[in-house]
C-alpha cells in the first residue's frame, strides 16, 4: 500500500498511516445528513478458519463489552436516533475483509444537542476491538446462538436463485483456490466450531490484519487516538494483503442443476490470463459495459429486446480475480438459444465492428456513474477501499480520464483475453449433469 | 420531540414548488455540494387503479396495465428512450408501485437535455399491436422471475388472503394471462385518464434550480397541455372480513416462511392517513422489532432470522399490517406473535420502547433527506399522498403513547387476520419446539 495522492477530484481529504499496518482516512461529510465511521480489517484468507471468521462477524454485531446484551445494544442504537451498526465479512480476492461500521445522523440533527459523533466512534471502536468475553473466550452462549443463525444464513442461499446460480458457477470455477473460500464458511464444519475457535479468529484478525479506518464526518483525531490506545496492548504483526491475481483457466465445464423454478437461470464465467489494472482496467470497464452493463448494451438490446430470449442479461467483471461473468434469467425452453445468442454477441464485439457512437455512449454512461460517487457516502467508501486493494489509489476523476482514452481496439483486446470456463444453469427438471 | 425548532431539519426538508395552471406540480430541491441530479416524473396511476370512468364511460383495465404502460412509455416512433439517454450518459429507469408510476433519471451532466428527454417521452404515448405483443413476452418473463421470489409470493399470498375485491391483491405486473388482454386501445385510455397534468408531478433534486426545471417544462410545452374530459376512479366494495384465513403452498426454499397479516380499516383524508401510517409503522416495531422481548426470545431460540419483522401498507381503500419472515417453526412463531399482540391489547405499549421507536423513526426520516435519489422520490411520494417531508416529521413529533394505545385498541384483531406459510418443496413437516 502506498500513500495517497492529493489530486483534483480527490474525494479523500487525507489518508495517513497512524501505526504499522493501520491507516486512517478522513472524508468530508458536511453535505450529508449522516456520518459514518468504518473500521476494516484485511488479512489473507484461510480456508481452515473461514467458518469461525464468518461466525465472528455475527457475534461481533450482536454486542460488545461496553454493551454486552443484544437487546440493550438495539436500544442504544435507537437512542442514537436509529444509528445503524453493521459488521460485514466478505472475500476480496484471496483476502478476508471484516468491516465494522456505524452510520447515524449528523450532530446538527440531534434534538437535545447530543455529541453523536463521539458516541458513534465509541460504539464502532468498542465493537471492533472489545467483544464480550467470558474469561479468555468469547461468550459461548452468544456463539451458540449465532451458530444457529449462520446455519440459516448458509442454507437460505437457495432462496435467491439468481445469486445462487452465480455462486454455484463460481464454486465450480474456483474449487479450492483461496478466492473461492466461502464468505459464510461451511455448513459441514459449523457444528464443531467452538467459542475458542471464534476467539482465535478474532485474535488472529486483530494481530495480523491491516486496518483501514475511514471517518466520514466523525472526529478523526479522537478516533485516531482511540485506535492507537486500543492497539497499545496488542502484539501486532500485520500481513500484507494478497494482491489480486487471475484465477487459473479451467474447463470448459458445463453444469445443470434441476430445481422447481418458474424461470431458468444461466451463468457463464470466463477467465483471463491477467487481472486488468491501470489503463487496461479502464478498457475492461468499457468493454464489459458495452457487452452487458447498460440498457443500450449489446446483450440487453439484442438478446433481451430484439430476440426476447431473457428478462435480464448482464455482464460483470470481478477485478479481484480477472473473471468476467454473464448471467441471465431465461425461459427454461430458451436457455440453449440464449446461451448461443450471448456467445454470438461476445464474439461480435471481439471481432466485429464497434461504432464510434456506441463506444462514446458507453464511456459517457460510465463517466456519469463515476462522477456520482462523491454524492454517496457508501459509494465513496467502497470506491476508496477498492482503490486501496488495487494499490492504485486513483480518484474518480483520474479513472474517468482513463475511460475517455479507451479506443475500440482496446475493447476488442480486453474481451479477446477471455476463455469460457464454466456454464451453469438452473433447469426445470431432469437429472443434474 | 423538538423537531420543529431544529434548524438543520428545517433546511433539509425545505424545497421549492409551483403548480402550473393545468395542475401539474413541480417540486425542486437544490442540494448544494452535490454533483448529481435525480429527476422523477410520475403519475398517480398504479396497479390498484384498474377501474375508472373516462368521460362517463367505464374502463376495466386488466391486472398489470400500469406496469405494462410503464414499459411501453419508453418507446416512441423514433425509438426507445434508453437510446436518447445514451447520448447524454444519464442512467434512466422507471418503476410501478400499487399507487404510482414513476420515470426517473440520474445524471451528473447535461441536465437540461435529460429533462427534455424525460418530459418528452412520457408526454408522447405510442403503442401498436406489434410493440404491445413484443412487450407481453418480456413482461411475461419478468413475472416468471418474481414467481421464483419467495418474499414476493409470500406478500401477494397474504394480500390475496386479506382482500377479496380490492385490486391490491393482484401482482403489480399482473399475470401472463391478464397482460395478454392488454391492447393499444386500453393503454391509450389509461394515458388519457392518468397521464394528464393534474394527475402528475415532476420532482427534481440535486445540482439543479427551479428556473432550470421550469425552463425544461416550458420547452416540453407542458403548460399548454390541457386535461381533457373527466376521470373518476372506481373502487370495488371490500368487505371487512378477510377473504381466506389460511393458505399454504410449497416452493424451492430452504426453510418455511410465515406471514401473519391483519386487515384494518383505512383512514379518510391525508392528515389521518399520515398519522395512521406512522402509528402502524411504529406499532410493527413495538410488537416484533429488534428491541422487543418477543424478537429476542425468538432470535435466541433460533426460531427467526434477523430480518423477521412487521410492516404496514396504506393505500386508497386498503390498510394492513403484515408480520413475517423465514422461520423453521411457523405455527409456533405465529402463536407467540398473537400472544404478544394480545398482551399489548391488555397492557398497552411500553413507554420506553415507544420513545426509542420514535427516535429510530426520526433517524430514518433524516436519512431519507440525504441522497438526491431519496429526496426526489420522497418529494413526489409525499406530494401524491397529500403531505410534505416536513409534515411527516411534525406528525411524528406529535404522536403520543396514548395515540398508539388507542390505535392498538381497534387494530390487530385475530378475527381479521390471515396466515400464509410457504413450505420447502421437498418436505413440509414442521419441527416441534
Amino acid at each position: 500500500m502506498r500513500g495517497m495522492p492529493r489530486g483534483k477530484g480527490n474525494c479523500m481529504d487525507q489518508r495517513t498511516s497512524i501505526a504499522p499496518g493501520v491507516w486512517l482516512s478522513r472524508l468530508d461529510a458536511d453535505k450529508f445528513c449522516r456520518q459514518r465511521i468504518a473500521i476494516s480489517f484485511l488479512w489473507p484468507a484461510r480456508r481452515e478458519t473461514a467458518t469461525a471468521e464468518a461466525l465472528l462477524s455475527m457475534v461481533m454485531e450482536r454486542s460488545y463489552a461496553g454493551c454486552p446484551d443484544m437487546t440493550q445494544l438495539s436500544k442504544k442504537l435507537a437512542r442514537l436516533y436509529g444509528a445503524q451498526l453493521d459488521v460485514d465479512i466478505q472475500l476480496r480476492g484471496a483476502n478476508r475483509q471484516l468491516t465494522v461500521a456505524v452510520t447515524g445522523i449528523q450532530d446538527r440533527f440531534a434534538l437535545d444537542g447530543e455529541n453523536l459523533s463521539r458516541a458513534y466512534a465509541q460504539l464502532a471502536l468498542g465493537v471492533a476491538f472489545t467483544p464480550v468475553m467470558n474469561g479468555d473466550t468469547l461468550d459461548p452462549e452468544a456463539v451458540a446462538i449465532e451458530k444457529g443463525q449462520l446455519r440459516e444464513q448458509i442454507e437460505s442461499e437457495i432462496n435467491d436463485k439468481r445469486l445462487y446460480c452465480l455462486r454455484q458457477a463460481r464454486r465450480r470455477l474456483l474449487g479450492d483456490a483461496p478466492e473461492g473460500i466461502e464468505r459464510w464458511g461451511y455448513l459441514e464444519e459449523l457444528e464443531d466450531i467452538t467459542a475458542e475457535d471464534v476467539t482465535a479468529a478474532f485474535r488472529h484478525m486483530v494481530r495480523t490484519a491491516c486496518i483501514e479506518v475511514v471517518c466520514a464526518g466523525a472526529d478523526a483525531d479522537a478516533v485516531r487516538d482511540a485506535v492507537l490506545h486500543t492497539l497499545q496492548g496488542v502484539q501486532r504483526a500485520p500481513a500484507a494483503p494478497v494482491p489480486f491475481r487471475a484465477v487459473p483457466a479451467a474447463g470448459p465445464g458445463r453444469f445443470a442443476e434441476p430445481l422447481p423454478t418458474v424461470q431458468g437461470k444461466l451463468c457463464l464465467l470466463f477467465t483471463a490470463p491477467h487481472v486488468a489494472t491501470g489503463q487496461d482496467l479502464a478498457a475492461m470497464r468499457v468493454a464489459v459495459a458495452l457487452l452487458g452493463g447498460t440498457a443500450t448494451s449489446r446483450l440487453f438490446q439484442n438478446v433481451r429486446e430484439k430476440q426476447s430470449l431473457c428478462y435480464y442479461c448482464a455482464a460483470g467483471y470481478a477485478v479481484t480475480m480477472g473473471m468476467m461473468s454473464i448471467d441471465s434469467g431465461v425461459e427454461h425452453a430458451n436457455a440453449a438459444a440464449a446461451e448461443h445468442a450471448i456467445l454470438k454477441e461476445l464474439e461480435a464485439l471481439r471481432t466485429g465492428p464497434i461504432t464510434d457512437q456506441e463506444l462514446a455512449e458507453t464511456k459517457r454512461a460510465l463517466i456519469n456513474q463515476i462522477a456520482a460517487v462523491g454524492d454517496s457516502m457508501a459509494a465513496r467508501e467502497a470506491w476508496w477501499m477498492n482503490e486501496i486493494l488495487l494499490g492504485t489509489l486513483l480518484t474518480p476523476d483520474q479513472v474517468s480520464a482513463q475511460i475517455k482514452a479507451v479506443a475500440a481496439d482496446d475493447v476488442r483486446q480486453a474481451l479477446g483475453q477471455f476463455t469460457l470456463a464454466v456454464t451453469y444453469s438452473i433447469t426445470q427438471g431432469g437429472a443434474a449433469e | 420531540m423538538k423537531i420543529e425548532a431544529n434548524e438543520a431539519i428545517r433546511q433539509a426538508t425545505a424545497f421549492e414548488s409551483c403548480t402550473l395552471e393545468n395542475g401539474l406540480k413541480i417540486l425542486v430541491k437544490p442540494m448544494p455540494g452535490f454533483t448529481g441530479v435525480h429527476a422523477v416524473y410520475g403519475t398517480r396511476f398504479g396497479s390498484i387503479d384498474r377501474s375508472f370512468l373516462l368521460d362517463g364511460r367505464r374502463v376495466d383495465a386488466p391486472a398489470g396495465t400500469a406496469h405494462f404502460l410503464e414499459h411501453k412509455m419508453f418507446e416512441s416512433e423514433e425509438g426507445d428512450a434508453f437510446t436518447l439517454y445514451a447520448k447524454t450518459g444519464a442512467s434512466a429507469n422507471a418503476y410501478t408501485s400499487f399507487d404510482k408510476t414513476c420515470y426517473i433519471f440520474s445524471a451528473t451532466s447535461r441536465v437540461d437535455e435529460n429533462l427534455d428527454i424525460l418530459l418528452g417521452f412520457v408526454s408522447k404515448p405510442y403503442f401498436t399491436d406489434a410493440t404491445v405483443q413484443k412487450e407481453q413476452g418480456i413482461i411475461g418473463q419478468e413475472i416468471k422471475m418474481y414467481d421464483d421470489s419467495p418474499e414476493w409470493r409470500l406478500m401477494f399470498a397474504a394480500l390475496q388472503c386479506l382482500y377479496s375485491a380490492h385490486p391490491v391483491r393482484e401482482d403489480i405486473a399482473g399475470s401472463v394471462e391478464s397482460i395478454a388482454r392488454i391492447t393499444p386501445s386500453v393503454l391509450y385510455q389509461c394515458t388519457d385518464a392518468f397521464y394528464r397534468p393534474e394527475n402528475m408531478a415532476l420532482a427534481v433534486a440535486g445540482n439543479v434550480t427551479m428556473a432550470q426545471v421550469l425552463a425544461a417544462v416550458e420547452r416540453a410545452g407542458l403548460p399548454a397541455v390541457r386535461n381533457k374530459g373527466s376521470v373518476q376512479r372506481l373502487q370495488p366494495a371490500e368487505p371487512a372480513a378477510v377473504a381466506e384465513p389460511w393458505r399454504e403452498f410449497t416452493m424451492s426454499v430452504a426453510k418455511p416462511m410465515l406471514a401473519l397479516a391483519f386487515k384494518e380499516v383505512p383512514p379518510q383524508g391525508a392528515r389521518a392517513a399520515l398519522k395512521t401510517a406512522l402509528v402502524c409503522e411504529m406499532l410493527a416495531g413495538l410488537i416484533c422489532g429488534d428491541m422487543t422481548p418477543l424478537y429476542r426470545r425468538l432470535y435466541d431460540e433460533g426460531a427467526i432470522a434477523p430480518d423477521f419483522s412487521g410492516e404496514a401498507m396504506l393505500l386508497d381503500g386498503a390498510l394492513n399490517l403484515v408480520f413475517g419472515g423465514e422461520t423453521a417453526r411457523p405455527e409456533y412463531v405465529r402463536g407467540l406473535l398473537l400472544e404478544e399482540i394480545a398482551r399489548l391489547h391488555r397492557e398497552g405499549v411500553d413507554e420506553e420502547l415507544f420513545t426509542l421507536c420514535k427516535n429510530q423513526t426520526y433517524g430514518g426520516m433524516v436519512a431519507d433527506l440525504e441522497h438526491v435519489t431519496d429526496v426526489a422520490a420522497g418529494l413526489i411520494s409525499s406530494y401524491f399522498r397529500g403531505w410534505t417531508p416536513a409534515d411527516e416529521l411534525a406528525c411524528l413529533a406529535s404522536i403520543t403513547k396514548q395515540d398508539m394505545d388507542e390505535a392498538l385498541a381497534v387494530m390487530l384483531d385475530e378475527a381479521r387476520s390471515a396466515t400464509v406459510i410457504i413450505r420447502p418443496a421437498a418436505s413440509g413437516k414442521e419441527e416441534q419446539p
